[in-house]
């Protein structure tokens, strides 16, 4: 288990963004978490990269617990995520290179380790031309591959991309979600928050629903319908 | 940001701290100068024996001798007639007519001239020493400026502790606006402290480059101050007379700089470092 909630609420003040939730999450398994938008699931991932901590409940992730986490081992925690947002979230001042190389360098990896690892990847991803090159000055497609690349870089335990197609067109789009189902291929755990769960073929990844902070059964839900 | 805009943002901030430790700079000349005045004057600080017609010369010396010893006299110079008449006429050469109008009797009075320690100088101290000496046999006066030495020792005494008292406030507030000035150059750049963090980089890893920036700003912007405030010192030095900082109160604005710039990085990077919210 990769991923785990266990009863888990939790309160901006009186409002329930989230409200018991229970989800487990195995190694190497694909979880798209679907929804409108306020339906908590931003606040989710939140919860699995402990930038919030719930309210009540325990969440864990990679052997860390909500209930023990202390300051040191929280960024222990998150060298085993790869997280992958909506707006990129690419430093603007560094290079494609250097936005990738962050969490090595971060990490303390040696800078040789870092230029093979880095190097390997940009190719990998057909990125290596625009090494150079600075956000400003990519396609959003491109900045989106680079946002993946910087998280798979550290070869995470999980991979959690929320909304990462939100601002892409959809052959784009289609091509960035065939990525990360090829990432999960080799075995890496990826939760996908989208509004549009058909963008993940049936059969490939679970399906879970969030609705007003609440995890509903895909068929109960009344937006199903509506996708 | 673009490079532009973090240079643009950068010399603004090196601007600001410029003209804020400008302020200081100003403060530290101006009472540097009014202190050394005031020194001077105290270094003048001593006592003149006059001595009766009656005292020999030997007589003389050995009461010197005596004063010497006394607690808190650094020198003692006795000073025959014959030197007090050619100081006189060296000093007052106009008046030098005098001497001859009132016949070759008249002759200035010995004296002998005291020196006393630095710590000696005040009002009291002085008073103190000035009281056991005319006790003395042959002493026909003394004096020692008992007009303004007690202004002359309150003024110091209100300056040492006006600029302390001053330049404690403006350090604390010249710190804050530094410091602040750099939190806010920092909150623009909560994006990358955001990012490193989510990356897993520890708490060290996202400060220490802010703070060495804001060691550097600091530095920066306070030798910029005192080259600011060098030129405009230049430029007075024809009509007012002044002295410029020495090295030990130019030493004191840069760690001063450094310090603040530093301290304004890590007060930024406090709130600038998101940590888990319950």
């Amino acid at each position: 288990m990769v991923v785990s909630f266990q009863n888990v609420s939790r309160f901006y003040n009186d409002w329930p963004a989230l409200e018991r939730i229970n989800l487990q999450l195995e190694q190497g398994e694909f979880l798209v978490i679907s929804g409108p938008s306020g339906a908590g699931k931003t606040t989710l991932f939140r919860h699995i990269w402990m930038g919030d901590l719930p309210s009540s409940g325990t969440v864990e992730v990679a052997g860390y617990s909500s209930d023990r986490l202390s300051r040191k081992e929280l960024p222990l925690l998150r060298r085993k995520l790869g997280i992958v947002f909506q707006d990129f979230r690419l430093l603007p001042e560094r290079t494609v290179y250097d936005n990738v190389a962050l969490p090595l360098q971060v990490a303390g990896t040696s800078p040789k380790a870092v230029r093979r690892r880095v190097f390997s990847l940009l190719a990998e991803m057909e990125l290596n031309h625009r090494r150079g090159s600075y956000p400003h000055e990519l396609s959003g497609g491109e900045q989106q591959r680079v946002a993946i690349a910087r998280a798979m870089v550290a070869h995470p335990v999980i991979l959690l991309a929320d909304e990462p197609t939100g601002n892409l067109d959809p052959e784009v789009s289609r091509k960035v979600i065939e990525l990360l189902m090829e990432i999960n291929r080799s075995g890496t755990a990826v939760v996908l928050a989208t509004h549009d769960p058909r963008q993940v073929p049936a059969g490939v990844a679970r399906f879970m629903y969030l609705d007003r902070g609440h995890l509903v059964n895909p068929s109960s839900w009344d937006g199903y319908e509506q996708l | 940001m673009n490079i532009r805009g973090k240079l643009a943002t950068f010399l603004i901030t090196l601007l600001m701290v410029s003209l804020s430790f400008m302020v200081f700079d100003i403060f530290l000349v101006v009472s540097w100068n009014l202190g050394t005045v005031l020194r001077n004057e105290q270094e003048n600080v001593g006592i003149e024996i006059f001595l009766k017609d009656t005292v020999s010369e030997t007589d003389a010396v050995n009461l010197a001798d005596l004063v010497s010893e006394m607690e808190g006299v650094r020198s003692v110079y006795y000073v025959s007639p014959q030197e007090a008449e050619a100081i006189f006429r060296a000093d007052m050469p106009e008046q030098a007519d005098l001497l001859a109008l009132l016949g070759p009797q008249f002759h200035l009075p010995a004296s002998i001239q005291v020196t006393l320690h630095p710590e000696y100088r005040t009002s009291e101290r002085v008073g103190g020493v000035a009281r056991t000496v005319s006790g003395m046999d042959g002493v026909d006066d003394v004096i020692y400026g008992k007009e303004y030495l007690p202004g002359l020792t309150r003024a110091v005494d209100i300056l040492e502790k006006l600029v302390i008292l001053a330049g404690l406030v403006l350090a604390v507030s010249l710190s804050l606006v530094v410091a602040n000035t750099v939190r806010l150059a920092i909150a623009k750049r909560a994006l990358t402290v955001q990012i490193m963090s989510i990356v897993g980089a520890p708490g060290w890893f996202v400060r220490m480059p802010f703070i060495g920036e804001g060691l550097v700003t600091g530095t920066a912007g306070s030798a910029g101050s005192l080259l600011l405030t060098g030129a405009v010192s230049w430029m007075l030095s024809s009509s007012v007379p002044h002295q410029f900082l020495p090295g030990d109160w130019i030493a004191l604005v840069l760690v001063l700089g450094a310090g603040s710039g530093a301290a304004g990085s890590w007060i930024g990077m406090r709130s600038g470092v998101p940590k888990p919210r319950r």
